[in-house]
């Protein structure tokens, strides 16, 4: 389909300012009378704050004034595994117990180090299987886990129980959760290559770039606030919650967001911007706060850890029979996720397993901050799965291309727990398009040849996220200058989906770009609500909104032509920013003029009458606002039907010193899965920007929690590892399939997140490749781990641990 | 009650001097109150944090006598302890002749740092034991306890030979290729000059636990000397770190060798991020001589190489890092 | 107190005790300085009154057995070992102090041991009993000791308390630290530790002042013949009789 917009390239809005510094993050605004506020956080792992003595801090001078959790919360804390936005109980190390105020920072930061805080020392733990001991510490006051609408529970296994799982057996006790389908049985009984073994994933941080500053002010009963964050409209609706400000009394500004990797799509993750909020209505002066690198490290939220048994099973053709799947998770000292299920998820609808079995169980630690980062749990098993495959393909003389082919899911297939059936799939094309681009047959004679030390090693891989979302809203605005006014509440990460998804309603309206303006950025600006953007859902639920409010423009365009000019609403068409007759082009109004008709019949045309009756309150306040200022065109989406997968396939070809236990990325090749690309830089982005993130996973970053003391180790990008720029291939070659998804009006599908599972599934499967078929059975692979296995030392192995990766 | 909120750099008096006798003055002045700033690398992060409480620092970047490279008569160079690890990875002299400084020097943390980053910083930085850079009062900190050699310490960067209770290791890059070049370490204060071999100027928590060199207060690393003895000889370098850039040394090497006919006749050996000090092979230096440079003597003295290694929880990759990196070193 | 104990963070930022503070060494050694030194004027002072110094010419009496030397030599190194391996490092001197300083502390440990034990069944234990009596001795010239005068068991007794408590918390010290014979953990808990590190410290000083004193007194023209008799083993007959008391020790002829 020849499209105006969709599929092209362009420049978005903010493009500019970020390339020249001048747009603003959180921290580049100021107010005047602002003040800097600083946190003091806990340096326990576990703790009960018993008291607070700041009399020496607030008698300094400059020093304004201090907020603690008894302010936040006079009837006490919830009690939950939520952040909170200060707290009395900490259960990290690092988590906010108040913030204090003065007229600078340097002042603010002398005047904590007076604070006295008398804390009760409580039992910690690092590791969820420690604290599955009969004896193990909670990580919580009263519990090792949180169960929904019940509370804290303990959770506990036999001390035999733990050491035979430690010692790589299936767990045989009983898992918080189950979920299965097909005859596991049965379909082992049809395997003829079965593999079982655990495996650990580091539960990595998420580490923005930008970290959780806010600048926040009252005026006139209204509270402002900029903060950074994935989502706009999601978000602030949330936050105003969090906050306990009426949604109406709440702006949220953010006009851009220096990263968010999934900590910042729901105001849950990020409540510590109510302390900017609440210490400006105490001290009623503006409180910028800026948080530092660890502290973001600490709240800025970390991937779940995973320790689990796996069990394949692989018919002699290749087909994958049975998956049995037994995560225990790490969700940390607050938050969690589901990443576990996520996984087996994500297990069954990229390899169309006979039958799946997914048992798993989480428990708090008393380390960071948990929750979704980018691929939350199908990324995790990504790099775990990928490696069986080609060792089940070498086991039984398939091809590793080939048995990914025939475990491919395409449209038609149901995929999942749930058995729910994808809008559309092409992952065989994906697959086919990969080896093509990156010569995958002509490559194998390469596989494994050595130089010296150095071995050579191919890989290939698959990444899966589910990939959009429906329900949310749509506003789009036309005044008498007769531009097009997109309000898009998407929020801006970084991917530019608010630009792109806004595209949409200019192609429905057949606008040229420069006649079209994006309304973003800041909450007062009234955008509609939009799903958060997480999930790599964007592109799917949010072209959906943005088509919808542009076709009900388009409709009531045709309608107030119709009436004033003669005809049948079908009877018109747009073009050249015009609705004109189609029989009679002449006839018709310039957009100006049909706007200014709407304007001067308001009602349905200007938002003041017969809205769509399931508008969520963010966007009715936003419409009422709106009403009878232009010409508005509206949309409540409707739910859509079926799993809109986005899918990836990347190769790449490694080159191993086995000397040196360090790899070099010699070639990769990453295609995309998406549906119509909406924007064809913006994919390049994200599959190379995944790609970085998937070469982290696999290879470098980590998680370390010194077991002694519950101290974090990792809390900069220097110590987390995260790769660097020659820690990445020179070039990564991109494309993408591009074949159109009936469940969205242009065709789109999401990307962002399975960008990065398949590159980690690709390069864990190189690694493997390179060391004969060595499963490590973990993610990061790091050089120490290889330069132990080459030599054989055993010394050095540590038992299954989430937060101090398996060195 | 610790704050753990940090990065804010407290109220810091600056000292700029221009020459090199007020600097001196006002390292002899202010002693372990003036810290001394070459590049800021192993600075700002300390100060910020509020872990090293200075209450003066001295910029000495602006003394143009510490600066540069030059060649005296004998044949041998100067480089002066402020001047940028870009400026020597990239000066042709260094480059022609002492090809493994260079290197050494190109490959240090990360563009960026090395642009600022000089050679005295490099050498006289401080350990980046994770435990002691948080700020937590061990042994090198003053206090009496080492938190990464225990049962369950993180101690994956941490020492195979040298421990005292500190279990720290020297970061530099270009320590040992300075160790491995016989290097002399010029140290001035406003007392005099005094010359001290590199190997010797760094020291081992045996003997001081809270320093990494010898360097007493008031003196301030001006210059180091490169003789000829090992201009244009076989040299060997790497450093393997976990990522390319902008990392430390899990173990690195230096070395040099004079050849005749494939025989190596004398050869220095010194590997750093194992002890505290760059570590000299000299077993395996005397174990060579006479030896052809080959695959054969590589594989015969690479346990020599590790013979004393004491490894820790986590670190014993190092073992086997080490003997291959002193492999890879003598097989050129 | 600020000025006798310092203190540090533990690793989760509480004020713990770290140690004793090293300037009171100087305090100490300053303070035992300035009092022998006076000590030593006063004694100049009245040394012309006392010139009828006893000889150690004539017939000699066995003050020390051989054994008896051979202890109190070894220990008396170790403990100067101790002392200089000890404080070398407070001075800034770089050694490799901290091996030679364990192993010195297990030598003296045993040999406390022994010198206890053989003390305790096979010397003369009564001998340096410091009786209540005693305490009357300095006071009263005509109450001549036995084998030890008072300062003597004084001096003993202190030594001993001290060099007891040196060695406990030395011992407790040494656990923590990696050695041939086990790996080091860090299983005392920070505070206990730094109580550890604190007594030491304390016990340190005393013995530096109590090692000072009686070199000191070692030394001193007047008590010389003693020292001479901790490395010969006799003394003279004159300065048995000039010093103590025959009915409460009458050692045996020397050969």
């Amino acid at each position: 389909m020849a499209y105006m917009h969709i599929g092209k390239d362009f420049t978005p809005p903010d493009v500019p300012g970020k390339v020249t510094g001048r747009i603003k993050y959180a921290e580049d605004y100021t107010r005047e009378g602002m003040v800097y506020a600083r946190l003091l956080t806990s340096p326990i792992p576990h703790a009960r704050v018993i008291d607070i003595d700041a009399s020496e801090a607030l008698a300094m001078d400059g020093v304004i004034g201090i907020l603690t959790a008894d302010d936040v919360y006079p009837d006490g804390e919830p009690q939950s595994t939520s952040l909170k936005i200060l707290t009395n109980e900490p259960t990290l190390v690092g988590e906010p117990i108040l913030a204090l105020a003065a007229v600078d920072e340097k002042t603010a930061e002398t005047a904590i180090a007076a604070i006295s805080v008398t804390f009760e020392r409580l039992p910690f733990v690092l590791d969820p299987l420690d604290s599955l001991q009969p004896d193990g510490a909670d990580a919580y006051n009263g519990g090792n886990t949180f169960v929904f609408r019940q509370g804290f529970a303990g959770e506990k296994w036999t001390a035999d129980q733990v050491a035979s799982f430690r010692a790589g057996n299936e767990p045989t006790a009983e898992p918080q959760q189950t979920v299965a389908y097909g005859d596991l049985e049965a379909s082992f009984g049809e395997s003829s290559y079965v593999y079982e073994g655990t495996f650990t994933n580091a539960g990595y941080p998420h580490h923005s770039m930008e970290p959780r500053s806010a600048l926040a002010y009252w005026e006139d009963g209204k509270l402002f606030l900029h903060g950074g964050s994935q989502s706009l409209t999601a978000f602030a609706d949330g936050l105003a919650g969090i906050i306990g400000v009426p949604k109406e009394d709440f702006v949220f500004v953010n006009a851009a967001t220096g990263g968010g990797f999934g900590q910042r799509a729901r105001a849950g993750s990020v409540p510590v911007y109510g302390v900017p909020a609440k210490l400006s209505q105490k001290i009623n002066r503006p409180v910028m706060m800026r948080v530092t690198r660890e502290e973001e490290f600490t709240i800025g939220g970390a991937r779940q850890g995973l320790t689990g048994w796996i069990k394949v099973g692989f018919k002699p053709d290749g087909v994958m029979a049975a998956c049995d799947l037994w995560i225990v998770s790490d969700n940390g000292g607050k938050g969690g996720g589901a990443d576990a299920y996520s996984a087996a998820d994500c297990i069954s609808v990229l390899y169309q397993a006979d039958a799946v079995r997914f048992r798993g169980t989480a428990i708090g630690t008393n380390t960071a901050h948990r929750g979704a980062q980018r691929g939350p749990g199908q990324n995790q098993i990504a790099p775990i799965i990928s490696p069986i495959l080609d060792v089940a393909a070498d086991e039984l003389g398939v091809s590793r291309l080939e048995i990914r082919k025939i475990n491919s899911a395409m449209t038609g297939d149901v995929g999942g727990p749930q058995r729910t059936p994808f809008t559309s799939a092409y992952m065989p094309e994906a697959l086919e398009q990969a080896a093509a681009a990156f010569d995958w047959e002509g490559r194998q004679s390469r596989r494994r040849q050595t130089n010296g030390s150095k071995v050579v090693g191919l890989g290939i891989g698959q990444g899966y996220h589910n990939a959009g979302r429906s329900g949310m809203d749509g506003i789009v605005m036309m005044g008498a200058d007769g531009r097009l006014k997109i309000h898009n509440g998407v929020g801006n990460l970084g991917t530019y989906s608010y630009a792109s998804t806004s595209r949409a309603a200019a192609e429905v309206l057949q606008m040229p770009w420069e006649s079209c303006d994006i309304i973003t950025g800041r909450t007062d600006l009234h955008l509609p609500i939009t799903s958060p953007q997480d999930g790599s859902n964007s592109i799917f639920t949010n072209t959906r909104t943005c088509y919808g409010a542009a076709q009900d423009m388009l409709t009531k365009m045709k309608e107030i032509a119709a009436t004033d000019l003669g005809g049948d609403p079908a009877d018109y068409d747009i073009s050249n920013e015009r609705v004109h007759q189609i029989a009679d082009e002449s006839v018709g109004y310039s957009y100006a003029e049909v706007a200014q008709r709407a304007m001067d019949l308001g009602g349905k045309f200007t938002g003041s009458a017969e809205l769509p009756e399931e508008l969520a309150e963010w966007t009715q306040i936003a419409v009422s606002r709106l009403a009878g200022t232009g010409f508005m065109g509206i949309f409540h989406d409707p739910r859509h039907e079926g799993n809109p997968p986005g899918f990836t396939v990347t190769a790449c070809e490694i080159e191993l010193d086995k000397e040196t236990g360090k790899i070099d990325i010699l070639e990769m090749v990453s295609i995309g899965e998406a549906g119509t690309i909406m924007h064809p830089k913006g994919m390049d982005n994200q599959l190379v920007g995944g790609a970085v993130w998937g070469i982290g996973l696999s290879a470098y970053e980590r998680h370390l929690y010194d077991p002694q003391n519950g101290l974090p180790a990792s809390t900069g990008y220097w110590q987390s590892k995260v790769p660097t720029y020659l820690d990445t291939p020179l070039k990564i070659e991109t494309g993408w399939v591009d074949l159109p998804d009936p469940e969205n009006p242009v065709g789109a599908r999401g990307i962002g997140e399975p960008s990065m599972g398949s590159v980690s599934a690709a390069l864990t499967a190189a690694i493997t490749d390179a060391l004969d078929g060595h499963i490590f059975g973990a993610s990061p692979i790091t050089a120490d781990m290889i330069i132990n296995h080459v030599a054989g030392t055993t010394e050095e192995a540590v038992p299954l641990a989430q937060n101090n990766f398996r060195g | 009650m610790v704050a753990t909120s940090h990065d804010v750099m407290p109220d810091i008096e600056l000292y700029q001097p221009a020459d090199e006798a007020t600097a001196l003055d006002l390292a002899d002045r202010l002693g372990n109150e003036g810290w001394l700033l070459g590049g800021g690398q192993d600075t700002y992060g300390w100060l910020k944090d509020r872990n090293k409480t200075p209450s003066a620092m001295i910029e000495l970047t602006q003394i143009d006598a510490w600066k540069g490279i030059t060649e005296n008569s004998d044949g041998s160079i100067e480089i002066g302890a402020v001047t940028t690890l870009t400026e020597i990875a990239k000066n042709p002299l260094v480059q022609s002749r002492y090809g493994l400084l260079a290197k050494a020097a190109s490959i240090v943390a990360s563009p960026q740092i090395r642009n600022v980053g000089t050679l005295g910083g490099n050498l006289v930085q401080d350990t980046r034991c994770w435990y002691y850079r948080r700020g937590l009062d061990c042994y090198r900190a003053g206090g009496n306890i080492c938190y990464a050699d225990s049962p369950e310490g993180l101690n994956r960067e941490h020492a195979l030979f040298g421990a005292s209770r500190c279990v720290a290791v020297s970061p530099s890059d270009t320590a040992p290729a300075l160790v491995a070049l016989d290097a002399t370490m010029v140290v001035s204060s406003s007392s005099g000059q005094r010359e001290i071999s590199a190997q010797d100027f760094f020291v081992g928590p045996d003997r001081d636990i809270l320093h990494m060199t010898v360097l007493n207060e008031g003196e301030i690393l001006t210059a180091v000397r490169i003789p000829n003895t090992w201009a244009n000889a076989e040299f060997y370098w790497e450093k393997v770190a976990d990522r390319n850039v902008w990392d430390f040394a899990l173990v690195n090497i230096a070395a040099v060798f004079k050849t005749t006919g494939g025989t190596i006749e004398d050869s220095r050996i010194a590997c750093g991020a194992v002890e505290c000090v760059p570590r000299r092979l000299t077993e395996v230096e005397s174990a060579i001589r006479g030896q052809a440079r080959s695959e054969s003597t590589a594989n015969s003295v690479a346990e020599m190489a590790t013979a004393d290694a004491r490894p820790l929880n986590y670190n014993n990759f190092k073992v086997p890092l080490m003997q291959n990196l002193v492999k890879r070193a003598i097989r050129g | 107190m600020g000025e006798i104990v310092r203190y540090k963070r533990d690793v989760w930022g509480e004020e713990v005790i770290l140690g004793v503070s090293w300037d009171l060494l100087y305090v100490v050694f300053m303070a035992i300085v300035i009092l022998l030194i006076a000590h030593a004027i006063v004694m100049a002072a009245l040394a012309k009154k006392n010139l009828d110094r006893p000889t150690g010419e004539g017939r000699r009496v066995v003050r020390h057995e051989s054994i008896d030397r051979a202890f109190h030599w070894l220990m008396a190194v170790s403990i100067l070992v101790l002392i200089f391996t000890g404080i070398a490092p407070i001075l800034g001197l770089r050694i490799a102090w901290l091996n030679i300083h364990w192993i010195s502390g297990l030598i003296l440990t045993f040999l406390v041991i022994a010198h206890i034990i053989r003390a305790t069944f096979w010397q003369d234990f009564k001998s340096m009993m410091l009786m209540p009596k005693d305490f009357a001795e300095p006071f009263d010239s005509s109450r001549k000791p036995g084998k030890y005068y008072f300062e003597q068991k004084g001096m003993h007794w202190a030594v001993t308390v001290v060099v007891l408590a040196v060695i406990v918390t030395g011992v407790l010290m040494l656990m923590q630290i990696n050695t041939p014979f086990w790996e080091r953990t860090n299983s005392m808990p920070e505070d206990q530790l730094g109580l550890m590190f604190l007594l030491h410290g304390l016990s340190t000083l005393a013995l530096v002042a109590l090692a000072a004193t009686h070199i000191y007194f070692a030394l001193r023209p007047e008590k010389i013949f003693y020292t001479r008799s901790m490395v010969s083993g006799w003394m003279s007959e004159d300065e048995l009789a000039a010093n103590h008391d025959p009915a409460k020790w009458s050692p045996k002829e020397a050969d």
